[in-house]
């Protein structure tokens, strides 16, 4: 409908980087960012990880996997979580959210791979694990499955460059054509594939039960890694939304602004339905462990700020906030239940592990370190931000009005 | 007929002698004493000063088998712990035998003989005295500075040699004795002299002096990275018998002239020419044997498990140069050294 | 909505069994469900022996080719910090208190019967060897530094100031050299047996024997025996003095003796023997949602045609009734007329249903 104001590339006007070279806030700190980040990435890659990081040998595993690999695949689950959502519970109104969080889900792993390049010693070594493959272990797993899932959110994100790209290059449709009759397989292979592997980033700690505090330490804690990423799946689609709202505001068209709200409604209270099962099942293990002594410790002090502040408030809001179509609450329950997220796989990758070591012996991210983890946030940013500008996400194409 | 004539002959011999025991038995209870206990100390409570300790028994021993009898030294023992109550630990002065008994009774709660004498580590008592044994007192004794080098090395070893220091009556003591002993009739006079007549002919045992080893030993078999160590023998024995040549604890268990060498020269007969440590350990870690340290090994463990337990300060264990000298560094280089 | 409930359980149930049934299968195996092999060898490392000389960190440093350390061997000083193994060294011992006297341990890598660090590895670089050495192979390493997530003894250390080759170091048992036939470095430096090599059967009984022919001596307690699932080097502690001292001989050596007797590996492998189950069970479960979710848009829209057809019908009716009316009273020509409006009116309010629909 109201597509007048909405930039959309043409045959011959392929590109729309105007809105990069706008004098900014937002444009300079990123310009920053990035030339920072780029120094930092040739400073890694030429005088080793040491010269960039606090990493030790007690703790090899610091800020790059705990926020870009933990927290990155985690926030990335909106994709399964939407598209599950609309096309295998058949909830069509969410149609307008499909391509929004399949993009970042796309973007999320293809930069959770890029962080990780520079957390391996021998980075270009990275397919090694197809030629040897070490079946016991579950980084295997989660490679593997991170491996296809990339395969298939780029599969499925490809509709978008597709339909931007198709009046120069026709070959395309063809294309966008396969895509579209495969999408529920795609989306059913989706979910499993996530299903294994967000669990599977938590059964990587079930191998150091004498390094992870008992609090987190669970023969369960694949299970928790999964239901949270379903908190954070559809914590982040609001999260977005709600960036996107004040960024990206002039690339929506009507019914992604009709539906936004309804979407926001929707998630919410699905997501207080998750939250609260969530908060019982870690209750339920705490007692069935007998961790019950840890609560009276700095650490079971902790917990119970994750547990309560972190799972249990946003849950709550996140129940008021649907029953009272208050989107600004379910925005905040949002932002509350991201970072609750980003607080469990903290705790488990870095904070509560090696608890029982002295103080002078724990791990405390460098600077450069935090850098860079930032520098990877900007880069899916600025990625978002020109996918948005170029392709029909936020809005329907005319072209293809009505096809997906 | 033969055996009619044998009894008549024998039947008066037999009165006679039960006579005879009789008239001792009754002298003795007037307080004259045989010669021999009364040649022996006095205590101070009034108990004997010695006596024979019978493995007394309530089943019937026909045969008149039996472990062999202890003989206690009261005297030495009473001398030595203030408590009374260390061993009678039910504060009665009575035989431990009263209770302990080779089967166990239920007075001694069926701790046995054996367990009363030999328990290493006797239960703890929650409430009233906690019992000690022979074993686990004399166990306690080890631990003085003087004892504890050599006994950090030694193990006891179940072997009559062993036993004996203790299980050693007179060779005088008859069968009737023994049976008697087990059954717990025997008259406390017969048990004194015997144990009075048993202390006597103990004779000090002529141990080996420091002059009838090497003055030094070079220990040169396995010097590598260090020059041989020169081994002060005589100096090492001297010093050993010094500190105990008064000790009658000592005195009573080491009863061979070899004791204080077969610490050291461990394993192997007791003989005043003792087999070289090379013999059994290989200068080469042999990992067909892994029990048996390697010969440096060998030599390190001895030295520095005696001068540990006897709290030798000096040298450190880490000090190499103290005993044996830094060789030149180009020699050091050479593999083998002297081999 | 209760359909969606109902598939929301069955969804987290499968994932419950499937965890559940595979650990259960797991903890009924026999003694040595993992490959063990029954002649490898082995060290034990009595700490009642050991006196702090750090000979076997030199000899270590020799044989292995390491870099020189800053403070030399002979400064037995650093002893007293809390040192653990590093890429550059691959065994240090420390001194530690128990019942107020100075006892040293020698640390590097245990040589698990089944290591945890060969189980994390994603590329193959660990293998546990017949002579019972766990070997890494650098060549395929891609630098993820999960056997040292994994190791529960702190064992492995990473190059981390390398920037083109940098890769995981531990202790190899000397495995090139006892391919020789030579012994470990460490174990030839030893110059008190502390080390004792051998099969790693012989040094359990040798350690039992040294307990019993030592009462009071040792703490009555093996570690590596059976700690996580055995160890080729094997640790003997002095005892505790008194009572109260008890139980902490190896805590207080820094040892962890809460490791369990499994091999640590297997904490992981119920969650691994659920992958199948999901990959079987998720598509039949989310195929089924959407069969259903299809079923039941069709049987909607069928429903809403049929409800559509009815009233088309009716008013089909209705309108023929009225124009034969509107014929009888006022002639053909208006009759057409009315006709011809109300198909009209008809259409435009089909027209405008259909949108709505489509909005709903």
């Amino acid at each position: 409908m109201a597509h007048h104001n909405i930039v959309i590339p043409t045959k011959d006007r392929l590109f729309n980087l105007g809105e990069f070279s706008l004098r900014t806030t937002g444009n300079k700190i990123t310009a920053v960012i990035l030339a920072v980040g780029l120094i930092l990435t040739i400073i890694r890659f030429t005088q080793g990880i040491g010269s960039v990081s606090n990493l030790s040998d007690t703790q090899p595993w610091g800020m790059w996997i705990g926020f870009d690999l933990l927290c990155g695949v985690c926030l990335a689950a909106g994709g399964y979580f939407t598209t599950v959502a609309c096309y295998v519970m058949g909830m069509k109104h969410f149609h307008s959210a499909v391509r929004p969080a399949v993009t970042t889900a796309f973007l999320g792993y293809g930069f959770v791979v890029v962080a990780l390049l520079y957390d391996l010693g021998h980075p270009l070594r990275l397919p090694y694990m197809f030629f040897f493959p070490g079946t016991t272990s579950v980084l295997f797993e989660v490679g593997l499955c991170v491996a296809t899932y990339v395969t298939v959110l780029f599969m499925e994100f490809s509709v978008a460059p597709c339909e931007w790209l198709a009046a120069k290059f026709p070959f395309l449709l063809k294309w966008r054509k396969l895509v579209n009759a495969t999408n529920i397989l795609l989306t059913i292979f989706g979910v499993t594939l996530s299903t294994l592997h967000q669990s599977s980033l938590g059964a990587l700690y079930l191998i150091a039960p004498a390094k992870l505090h008992p609090l987190w330490y669970s023969p369960f804690i694949p299970m928790f890694f999964f239901v949270s990423s379903m908190i954070a799946g559809g914590s982040m689609v609001i999260f977005e939304g709600m960036f996107a709202h004040k960024g990206v505001h002039h690339y929506m068209d009507a019914t992604h602004m009709k539906e936004a709200d309804e979407i926001v409604f929707s998630f919410a209270k699905a997501e207080s339905f998750i939250m609260f099962a969530y908060f019982m099942i870690k209750l339920i293990d705490m007692l069935v462990q007998a961790n019950l002594p840890y609560l009276f410790s700095g650490y079971g002090f902790w917990w119970l700020v994750e547990m309560f502040g972190f799972v249990l408030f946003p849950a709550l809001v996140y129940a008021k906030g649907a029953r009272t179509r208050d989107i600004s609450k379910c925005r905040f329950a949002a932002v509350v239940a991201v970072a609750g997220i980003v607080l469990n796989r903290f705790n488990v990758s870095m904070i509560a592990f090696n608890y029982a070591l002295p103080s002078s012996e724990r791990y405390v991210p460098s600077i450069w370190e935090i850098c860079i983890s930032m520098f990877v946030v900007t880069m899916i940013v600025t990625a978002y931000r020109f996918i948005v500008y170029h392709m029909p996400v936020l809005y329907e194409h005319p072209d293809f009005k009505g096809a997906h | 007929m033969q055996k009619d004539k044998h009894m008549r002959n024998g039947t008066p011999l037999l009165l006679l002698a039960a006579t005879a025991l009789a008239c001792v038995a009754c002298l003795t209870n007037w307080g004259a004493g045989t010669a021999p206990a009364a040649s022996l100390e006095a205590t101070d409570s009034g108990a004997p000063s010695a006596m024979v300790i019978f493995p007394v028994g309530a089943k019937p021993n026909t045969e008149g088998a039996a472990m062999k009898p202890v003989l206690f030294n009261h005297l030495v023992h009473e001398k030595k712990i203030e408590n009374c109550e260390s061993c009678h630990h039910t504060g009665e002065p009575v035989a431990c035998t009263s209770c302990h008994t080779v089967e166990g009774t239920p007075d001694g709660k069926f701790v046995t003989l054996e367990r009363a004498m030999h328990a290493d580590r006797p239960a703890k008592r929650e409430n009233g005295n906690t019992p000690q044994s022979c074993v686990s007192c004399h166990t306690e004794q080890l631990a003085r500075r003087e004892c504890a080098g050599c006994h950090a090395l030694v193990k006891p070893a179940r072997n009559e040699e062993w036993c004996k220091a203790c299980h050693n009556v007179t060779s005088n003591i008859t069968k009737d004795d023994v049976h008697q002993g087990a059954a717990g009739k025997l008259v406390s006079e017969r048990n004194e002299a015997l144990a009075a007549e048993t202390l006597i002919g103990r004779r000090d045992v002529s141990y080996l002096t420091p002059t009838d080893g090497p003055y030094k030993v070079k220990i040169d078999a396995v010097a590598e990275k260090y020059e041989p160590s020169l081994f002060t023998h005589r100096r090492h024995v001297n010093s050993l018998m010094e500190r105990i040549k008064d000790d009658k604890l000592a005195k009573a268990f080491h009863t061979s002239p070899e004791t204080l060498c077969s610490v050291c020269h461990h394993k192997s007969p007791l003989s005043s020419t003792p087999p070289k440590c090379a013999s059994c350990h290989s200068p080469r870690i042999d990992p067909g044997h892994p029990e048996r340290p390697h010969l440096k090994a060998a030599y390190h463990l001895q030295c520095m498990g005696c001068h540990t337990g006897m709290k030798v300060g000096r040298p450190l264990n880490t000090s190499c140069t103290t005993c044996h000298k830094e060789r030149a560094p180009q020699s050091a280089d050479q593999p083998g050294g002297a081999k | 909505m209760n359909r969606r409930k109902f598939l929301t359980i069955l969804g987290s149930a499968g994932v419950a069994s499937a965890l559940s049934t595979a650990r259960v299968a797991n903890a009924s195996g026999g003694t040595t469900t993992w490959p063990y092999y029954e002649n490898s060898y082995g060290v034990l490392h009595d700490t009642t022996r050991c006196i702090g000389c750090r000979r076997c960190e030199e000899g270590c440093n020799k044989v292995n080719g390491l870099p020189k350390p800053k403070k030399p061997f002979s400064d037995l000083s650093v002893t007293e910090t809390r040192r653990r193994t590093s890429a550059y060294e691959w065994t240090v011992v420390n001194k530690y208190e128990v019942n107020g006297k100075p006892v040293f341990r020698k640390q590097q890598c245990f040589h698990c019967n089944d290591p945890a660090c060969a189980s994390a590895c994603f590329a193959k670089c660990f293998q546990k060897q017949p002579d019972g050495s766990v070997t890494y192979d650098g060549s395929q390493c891609v630098g993820c530094r999960y056997c040292m997530i994994a190791c529960p003894f702190y064992a492995p250390g990473f190059e981390y100031d390398k920037a083109w080759d940098p890769l995981v170091q531990k202790c190899t048992f000397c495995e090139p050299r006892m391919k020789e036939g030579k012994l470990p470095g460490c174990i030839e430096a030893c110059p008190i047996d502390a080390l004792t090599f051998g099969r790693r059967s012989d040094l359990i009984k040798i350690a039992r024997a040294r307990m019993h022919e030592n009462p009071g001596k040792y703490a009555d307690y093996i570690y590596g025996e059976w700690d996580a699932g055995g160890t080729a080097w094997m640790v003997l502690a002095p005892s505790p003095e008194a009572a109260a001292a008890s139980g902490h001989e190896f805590a207080d050596l820094g040892l962890d003796t809460h490791l369990g007797n499994r091999p640590i590996g297997e904490l992981t492998y119920g969650a691994l023997s659920a992958v199948p189950m999901i990959v079987a069970f998720w598509p039949v479960l989310f195929g089924g949602a959407y069969a259903m979710t299809k079923r039941r848009e069709a049987m909607h829209k069928a429903e809403q045609e049929a409800v559509a057809r009815e009233a088309g019908e009716d008013v089909a009716a209705a309108v023929a009734a009225a124009v034969r009316k509107i014929e009888e009273t006022q002639g053909r020509s208006a009759a057409d007329t009315a006709r011809a409006a109300m198909a009209d009116a008809l259409k435009a309010r089909e027209a405008a249903c259909a949108h709505a629909g489509e909005d709903k």
